[in-house]
């Protein structure tokens, strides 16, 4: 797409979501539709994040907390089942760990630049609670 | 198409596909998009949307981007909702033409607001379109301050909160008015549905929704939205101060019908008290200084006075 300068566009501008004929979009998931450039899902805001939450799916219980409560869209979720994070569009702001009920929970913040496998290796135990 | 989606638990919401488009800009944590995701997925059926000047609009269509799945205008800061009421009103007429394209089609209207296009300026227009009678929905995103320009007090800022033109400090306690009550201003307006929703408490948020799309006439819908940059609070917080304010009776959940019976929609378990939701908050933070303690008295005086004349109304069925 060209991209104009903040005075080169017509005043009353008009972006398309989609290329082509586009119905039903509300039953096709992202994967089954035409995005057009103009579409703010072929952008990125990856770079807005300094944390980003790493799933572990043996914990999964699949309550879908995490997608219900997710502000970017971007927990996956296909058939009730949690696949995992969209990395694109997450901004790392840690509200789909704070709603994880599981313990230990499936879903946890760490740095940008940590590596997934080892820390899902090196995954906490299960808190017991001191008493 | 135009049944009723059915949603009976989260893991069959899960499987909706959504309208909403992540990359843009509202920041980590807000509320907002949490509140137009759930609206949106409460109905398959097309949709024809606006939105008022505000976070959501300059966040979501940022030139060469929108963030939008569907029909979806913005004007001015005043006129979403008498876009909406537009577009709805040329449906009408093509249809008793019988000029409309696929007239199976069944689209709905919905025009979305923050507090300070619906409580203040854009006030007279969606009297507007409620004394007309469109049949469309207007959704408030109230965030209790206009928070895209930097924080200004708006007419739903509530007592006691600091905000860049009403600011706490030695001899202020921040905005002295209380908040309006738009829900009662919009019943009064005769409205077959007004509804006061929270996006934490999801399944009676998307019940609202759905009853407020299938009743003719124009539908008002008041939506809590935590907003983690002007009540200061951490970004993965959002939920838990949603938790707070509907629990604590803040924001007490309950709907209109055609302008007088009232019933209350959630009743919290454990009413927490109002000190709570007041310190997890920074733009109540001056008020645990001893010199405003007194207003933490007054706030739970208040809101328990509310909950009285709520549960009042709901008994008398007037």
């Amino acid at each position: 797409m060209q991209n104009n300068g903040w005075d080169e566009f017509e005043i009353g501008a008009m972006l398309r979501s989609f290329d082509g004929v586009a119905t039903d979009i509300a039953l096709k998931q992202p994967e089954d539709r035409n995005y057009s450039s103009s579409n703010s899902f072929t952008a990125s805001v990856a770079d807005w994040r300094i944390e980003k939450p790493l799933f572990n799916k043996d914990y999964c219980i699949d309550c879908q907390f995490c997608w219900i409560y997710c502000p970017d869209m971007s927990i996956i979720a296909r058939d009730k089942k949690m696949v995992g994070v969209d990395m694109d569009h997450c901004k790392g702001c840690g509200i789909c760990v704070e709603v994880c009920p599981t313990n230990p929970k499936s879903l946890l913040m760490f740095p940008e630049q940590a590596d997934e496998e080892t820390e899902l290796a090196g995954w906490p135990e299960k808190d017991k609670g001191e008493k | 198409m135009s049944e009723i989606k059915k949603v009976k638990n989260l893991k069959e919401f899960s499987t909706s596909a959504d309208r909403f488009e992540g990359a843009n800009l509202l920041c980590p944590g807000c509320a907002h998009s949490i509140i137009v995701r759930e609206v949106l997925n409460a109905t398959n059926d097309d949709l024809v949307l606006s939105a008022s000047t505000g976070c959501l609009e300059v966040c979501t269509a940022v030139y060469p981007y929108t963030s939008w799945d569907a029909s979806w205008i913005h004007i001015g800061f005043e006129n979403g909702s008498t876009a909406v009421a537009g577009a709805e009103a040329m449906y009408k007429a093509l249809g008793n033409k019988g000029r409309l394209k696929q007239p199976d089609r069944n689209p709905k209207f919905v025009s979305f607001a923050g507090d300070g296009a619906s409580y203040d300026i854009g006030f007279q227009w969606i009297s507007g379109c409620f004394e007309r009678g469109h049949n469309m929905m207007h959704v408030v995103l109230d965030n209790e301050v206009y928070a895209n320009t930097g924080g200004q007090r708006s007419s739903s800022t509530p007592i006691g909160s600091s905000a860049t033109t009403s600011p706490a400090g030695r001899v202020s306690y921040g905005e002295k008015k209380n908040k309006k009550d738009m829900m009662a201003i919009m019943a009064a307006h005769g409205s077959p549905y007004v509804a006061q929703v929270s996006p934490n408490k999801w399944k009676n948020m998307v019940k609202a929704i759905q009853h407020g799309m299938e009743v003719e006439g124009p539908v008002f819908i008041n939506a809590v939205s935590a907003c983690t940059t002007e009540w200061k609070f951490a970004p993965e917080d959002t939920m838990a101060i949603q938790d707070l304010a509907t629990d604590t009776l803040v924001f007490p959940l309950y709907e209109i019908i055609d302008g007088t019976e009232l019933n209350i929609t959630y009743r919290p378990k454990n009413v927490i008290p109002v000190e709570e939701y007041l310190a997890a908050q920074g733009r109540f933070k001056h008020l645990f200084k001893d010199q405003y303690k007194y207003l933490i008295k007054e706030w739970q005086e208040r809101v328990d006075a509310k909950w009285d004349y709520l549960q009042k109304r709901e008994e008398a069925r007037v």
